[in-house]
């Protein structure tokens, strides 16, 4: 009959973040937490059926015992439940047992059933009651692909012992993607479409081709290492039914990969058995064709054979009624409806609630670490805040199967202060590209670079808007840099300098600012629609070794040729040592309409003049330019090192100032209240307490009662001065009677001694100037410290009418 | 204030004075050095200064045509003239003269700051076509009403305002006034006018700013209104059926049409001459739909036949340009490498293949050119024979329409005649019940009279439906062959320029390369 079969052969640990860690001994578990999103009002109708999809969740528990695993539990902490089985719960049990019974008798072919297995208690439990539907507060659990997702990666696979153990099959009613998108309007020719079409399919159709010689080629290569195991190897996934919350077919969900299957997907070979929190099914149909023909309608009891009667009943009745079984809408629907009332219930989950802290979640994978090896390919993951440069996510390609030539490294970051994401090492041609988001100090966007040395090959790219200057792009070579701007005000949109070889210098002390010489700088503008074609320059190169500078206009709408100009400015000076302002050669010029002012020489002179003035600005920028790429350079390293993380202000656990902040409220706070204390002792209850209790005080008792006040205030004041003198005279004592001692046994001491003696001196010596220092200081505040009491007590409000009178 | 009046003799604005003050005020140093030998030209000068020179008249400035500044101030100038030609004058000094009026500166339209300090204008007016004013000084004059202030609201850029010493600004509500009036002021009298001073004035001056401004609003609308129907009109004009969306045609035709007024007195005609109008206004509507409905269709077609002219065009340039850039390459190329030559028989076969470079880019541009002209001129002449089509049918129609009107009128006739006839015969039995007026009754003295009278009425009528007619015939053929004249001329003009352009460059080119070869063997 069918036999269960299974491609993944795979095992995981789940992992608590608590005290109770539970993973699971050799077999598996499986603990997809589902919950899902509820529409606005809470009727009590919709309240049953969150109850009841809630219920869809499911915790599969290990069967057997592995040895490698028991030791990291703490099985006496686990709660009673985990520990001995209800009545109930032993009901349940043999009631599974005697189904288990029959089936083997009837099916003697098939696998045993994976029905009860122990759980880390060594205590049997039905596979159902191990799952227990519960709502997590985070909003990504509440879809079953980012649910799917977490739990991928929340787990650590651990391969059973012996691939071939029972298979566990879950199963689950989840369903969201109700917003998937509707595909834009296609606006596109149809007639293009074909005719590309056509061209796609000539390319790939040849594409095809050597794909599939590729392919043949790396399957002969990989053939020999067929599973010898395919088809007997065991698995445990999710199946999704259909109609609840608008899942249109069902569906199946690899929990180690997060992926979803379509049913008929050839990677699952079959299902032996089913089981969600209120009943298990055992498959009665042929898988001889994968999962392709299975019908998922569990109510239909010659398909799927029930443990329990009365938990479906319901379901089961419809589908008999009506015979096909296709129509699991409305089973599943009533399902809700008819729960309440039946004979024999699924025991409550003896597991205790799943619980997920808030770190834990963010932390994501076991210890905020996962690594997932592909062919080829590796990919590692981190928590946030985990590493201390901000690595969270890492695929390292690889040349060859064993993964020992490393092709290419991807690293994406979070949370730097320098907005680096994406990290992307090309190991083939050395280079590396970061990629930053938008916010780094100097509106980086993409640096890509083979060295991090000056003068290199490079390219950095800028948020352009960021910036002041506009730049986009500035692409350097060893001899050239090229700046590509957007959006400036003086329609300047590429500037290329070219250097030339660096002049060596005779002194040492500059060497550190030798720039360049700069041969040429090209420049091209935008056009400047205020001004007419011919006086707006589209280009100008300043050739400076030449002492020339070209000019090239901008063309007019309907002229095919552009006015161009070149300026010489090589003889200042004539045959006779005069300066030559200006003569016609200096300056040829072509022009599309010749205009009369441009031939004059005063004209041509203050261009001229006009352009020295811009290419030492030009100049002045390429250095600029330059000293920023050093500049970049340097802040980058430093990033590097530092790779500082930001951290949300409503992060309360990381970020530190804010916490230091609350801390320093709260000693605040502590201490003002101390304070209060203290102001509210009352200096005269003593006093008072010792008069009669009659209901007024006279003027002599009020008198006596100051007085007695401050005489006690003296002694205590007195007492005071006192100890610290007697603990400064003994002090001095015992630094004497050292000294004594030192000086009679000096000749005999050893080293360490000494050590000793003289460190002691030091201290005591210490002691004793402080003494001395509060003594002298008792003394200076004793006089006024009486005073302030005798004034509070005339203030007195107890005492204040008598003294009154006195005054 | 005319000290220098009676003193002084007033000079003489002429060439030397004023070549005197270019050359004094032109560049320096070297670029003075240069200057001076070739001398400035007027047209050239930007900014001239010209104060205490005594000037009683302003004259022989029209030669500086790209003036942006000029200073007249403290001379003995009475008038302002000989302005006319400076249209791109942006500052004008004119204080410390003796001028009356404010007059002369309508041309000046880019004028933004005027300085008028220290003359005897009394009135602020005849300012009204400096619309990008900014800056006006009007201090120690002897303006003294306000509603000169209220002329100023006009300018929407002025922002400093200078105005004391004028008697205007003696009165203590001055500075509130003008602030309430100007809202936009910054400046007065050489002070930032602070906010609390605008809020203050405000709320004082609220009632009559408030009544102006609706008066001004309102001019406004009325003006936005006859803009609207103005611009109206013209739509109608450029589809040749304008006024003929009502009874302006039939009204016209009775206008000066006496005898039919008389007729329309006659028992039954009035009720004819409704279900006439009602008719012939109906037939003119449709004329006039039609009208605007060809004249959308007509706007289409020269839309289309632009675009695709002008993207013809654009790629035929494209390729030139691209053509250029290439070439380009190479002439910078071979020239450099003919610079570098040094043996003669080599040098001789590398200018040679040059210049054969050159021709055959010019061969090339040449045969770009020619190819577009053909295309182009195949295409005017498919739009020529469309726009002719079109124009031809919507002159067919409406003359078709026209004729239904004349029908009508001819009917109309026939009835009025009948009515008349009838009545002729009533008033000589002396049947007639009704009173005519005397005028009318006069027409009815025999047969002859009433019939000429009617036949005269209807003669007018048909001769104002058929002027109405050959107007809007005329018209549209006029419009349609300007049309294609235009398009004629312009591309003839383009491929002039065109080709010119061509030749232009290639002897550019072509010169270089002789220069070098010159002093190649020079050398």
């Amino acid at each position: 009959m069918e036999v269960l079969k299974e491609k993944v052969e795979e095992e995981e640990e789940a992992e608590r973040e608590e005290a109770a860690v539970r993973a699971e001994r050799g077999e598996k578990v499986v603990r997809p937490m589902e919950v899902r999103r509820e529409e606005a009002p809470m009727t009590q109708e919709m309240l049953r059926d969150l109850e009841k999809k809630l219920s869809d969740i499911e915790m599969a528990i290990p069967e057997k015992l592995s040895t490698f695993t028991k030791d990291t539990i703490d099985i006496s902490k686990l709660p009673l439940s985990y520990q001995s089985n209800t009545l109930k719960e032993e009901h349940l049990l043999q009631v599974a047992d005697s189904f288990s019974r029959q089936y083997s008798h009837l099916c003697p072919d098939r696998v045993p059933l994976f029905l009860h297995p122990l759980n880390e208690c060594e205590v049997p439990k039905l596979v159902s009651t191990t799952i227990r539907p519960t709502l997590m507060p985070y909003p990504e659990l509440y879809n079953w692909d980012s649910c799917a997702q977490f739990v991928s990666d929340f787990l650590t696979m651990v391969p059973l012992l012996d691939p071939l153990k029972p298979v566990v099959q879950e199963e689950e009613k989840v369903p969201p993607k109700k917003y998937a998108i509707k595909p834009p309007r296609d606006l596109t020719s149809r007639f293009q479409q074909e005719q590309e079409t056509k061209k796609l399919e000539e390319i790939k159709a040849e594409e095809e081709r050597r794909l599939r010689e590729e392919e043949e080629r790396l399957l002969d290569v990989e053939k020999a290492k067929t599973d010898p195991l395919h088809g007997l190897r065991v698995h445990s996934w999710v199946l999704v039914l259909s109609g609840k919350r608008e899942v249109p077919e069902s569906f199946f969900i690899d929990p180690f990969t997060a992926r979803s299957y379509s049913t008929q997907d050839d990677h699952f070979l079959g299902i032996e058995s089913l089981w969600n929190h209120k009943n298990y099914w055992v498959n009665m149909q042929d898988c001889w064709n994968c999962c392709k023909d299975l019908v998922f309608d569990l109510g239909d009891p010659v398909r799927w054979e029930y443990l329990l009667l009365g938990t479906e009943k319901s379901h089961l009745s419809l589908t008999e009624e009506e015979e096909d079984g296709l129509n699991d809408d409305d089973d599943v629907e009533n399902l809700g409806k008819e729960d309440e009332d039946k004979s024999f219930d699924m025991p409550p989950s003896w597991v205790e609630q799943i619980e997920i802290s808030p770190e834990a979640f963010e932390t994501r994978c076991p210890n905020g670490k996962k690594v997932i090896q592909y062919k080829r390919a590796k990919l590692e993951k981190w928590a946030p805040y985990l590493n201390s440069n901000g690595l969270v996510c890492r695929l390292t390609t690889y040349e060859d199967l064993e993964c020992t030539k490393t092709l290419e490294i991807k690293e994406w970051f979070q949370n730097r202060e320098d907005m680096l994401e994406l990290k992307h090492i090309d190991k083939s041609t050395g280079l590396n590209v970061d990629y930053f988001k938008p916010g780094h100090p100097q509106a980086l966007r993409v640096h890509s670079y083979k060295s991090m040395q000056p003068e290199t090959d490079r390219i950095m790219e800028f948020y352009d808007r960021a910036r002041v200057d506009g730049l986009v792009k500035r692409e350097e070579t060893s001899k050239t840099m090229t700046e590509y701007y957007r959006g400036r005000s003086d329609f300047l949109s590429y500037r290329h300098v070219s250097f030339g070889d660096r002049v060596k210098k005779l002194s040492l002390n500059s060497a550190e600012s030798n720039p360049r010489p700069i041969v040429k700088i090209t420049e091209r503008f935008a056009r400047n629609p205020e001004q007419p074609a011919d006086e707006d320059v589209a280009e100008r190169v300043f050739l400076i070794s030449e002492e020339r500078i070209q000019l090239r206009y901008h063309c007019r709408d309907d002229h095919i040729t552009a006015s161009k100009r070149e300026f010489l400015r090589r003889s200042e000076v004539d045959n006779k040592g005069n300066k030559i302002v200006m003569t016609p050669d200096m300056c040829i010029s072509f022009e599309v309409e010749p205009m009369e002012h441009t031939k004059k020489l005063l004209y041509q002179y203050e261009a001229m003049m006009r352009l020295k003035n811009e290419e030492k600005l030009s100049r002045h920028q390429a250095w600029e330019s330059e000293l920023e790429v050093l500049e970049i350079l340097k802040l980058r390293e430093e990033e590097e090192e530092e790779h500082r993380l930001t951290i949300s202000i409503y992060d309360t656990k990381r970020n530190e100032k804010s916490k230091e902040y609350r801390e320093a409220m709260e000693r605040v706070m502590h201490e003002e209240h101390l304070r209060q204390v203290e102001a509210q002792l009352d200096y005269l209850a003593p006093f008072l307490a010792q008069l009669p209790p009659s209901e007024k005080m006279t003027r002599w008792q009020a008198m006596r009662v100051k007085d007695e006040c401050l005489s006690d205030f003296k002694q205590r004041l007195i007492d005071k001065a006192n100890l610290i003198q007697a603990r400064f005279e003994k002090e001095t004592q015992e630094l004497q009677k050292k000294q004594q001692w030192y000086q009679e046994n000096q000749v005999t001491l050893t080293v360490e001694d000494e050590d000793l003696y003289l460190s002691y001196c030091s201290q005591a010596m210490f002691r004793i100037r402080i003494l001395e220092q509060r003594l002298n200081r008792h003394k200076e505040l004793a006089p006024l410290k009486y005073l302030a009491l005798e004034e509070k007590l005339y203030k007195d409000p107890r005492l204040v009418e008598f003294m009154k009178v006195f005054v | 204030m005319n000290w220098l009046y009676d003193s002084v003799e007033p000079r003489v604005m002429d060439e030397d004075m004023l070549k005197l003050a270019v050359g004094e005020q032109g560049p320096r140093d070297e670029a003075g050095q240069l200057a001076r030998q070739e001398g400035i030209l007027f047209k050239d000068v930007l900014s001239l200064r010209l104060d205490f020179q005594n000037i009683l008249r302003i004259d022989s400035l029209w030669q500086f045509e790209n003036l942006r500044k000029l200073q007249l101030d403290n001379n003995i100038i009475e008038k302002i003239e000989g302005l006319e030609r400076l249209v791109h004058l942006v500052w004008l000094d004119l204080s410390f003269n003796n001028i009356e009026a404010i007059e002369g500166l309508d041309t000046l339209v880019n004028l933004e700051d005027l300085s008028l300090f220290n003359n005897r204008i009394s009135k602020i007016d005849s300012l009204d076509a400096l619309v990008k004013l900014q800056v006006l000084s009007l201090g120690n004059n002897e303006i003294s009403h306000v509603t000169n202030i209220i002329y100023l609201r006009r300018f929407k850029d002025l922002r400093t305002l200078s105005l004391s010493g004028n008697p205007i600004a003696e009165e203590e509500d001055y500075k509130m006034f003008i602030c309430a009036y100007l809202p936009d002021l910054v400046y007065l009298d050489f002070r930032r006018i602070d906010d609390h001073m605008k809020e203050l004035a405000e709320i004082k001056h609220q009632y009559g700013i408030d009544e102006l401004k609706q008066r001004e609003n309102l001019t406004q609308a009325q003006l936005d209104d006859e803009r609207a129907q103005r611009e109206e009109l013209e739509e109608h004009k450029a589809a040749f059926v304008e006024r003929l969306n009502g009874s302006f045609l039939f009204d016209s035709m009775y206008a000066e049409d006496v005898e039919g007024n008389k007729l329309a007195h006659l028992p039954g005609v009035s009720e004819l001459l409704q279900a006439y109008k009602d008719k012939f206004v109906i037939i003119c509507l449709n004329i006039f739909e039609y009208g605007l409905k060809q004249q959308e269709k007509r706007k289409v077609e020269l839309d289309t036949f632009n675009e695709c002219v002008q993207e013809a065009i654009q790629e035929n340039r494209e390729q030139g340009k691209r053509r250029i850039a290439k070439f380009e390459e190479t002439h910078l190329l071979s020239l450099n490498a003919i610079r570098d030559e040094s043996e003669v028989t080599n040098l001789e076969m590398k200018v040679a293949e040059h210049s054969k470079d050159i021709t055959e880019l010019f061969d090339m541009l040449m045969t770009l050119e020619m190819q577009l002209v053909e295309q182009l001129e195949e295409t005017i002449n498919t739009f020529e024979r469309n726009i002719m089509d079109l124009v031809a049918l919507f002159i067919e129609n409406v003359q078709s329409l026209m004729a239904q009107c004349r029908d009508l009128e001819n009917h109309h006739h026939e009835k009025l005649l009948e009515i008349s006839i009838n009545t002729l015969e009533k008033i000589l039995k002396g049947e007639l019940d009704e009173d005519l007026p005397y005028d009318v009754r006069a027409l009815f003295v025999d047969k002859d009279t009433i019939v000429n009278a009617v036949g005269t009425s209807h003669d007018l009528h048909l001769l104002k439906i058929d002027n109405r007619e050959d107007e809007l015939v005329t018209r549209t053929n006029s419009w349609c062959s300007h049309l294609v004249d235009a398009i004629h001329k312009d591309e003839i003009m383009r491929n002039r320029r065109r080709v010119k352009e061509i030749h232009q460059y290639v002897d550019h080119v072509q010169n270089e390369l002789d220069n070098l070869e010159c002093s190649e063997i020079i050398d």
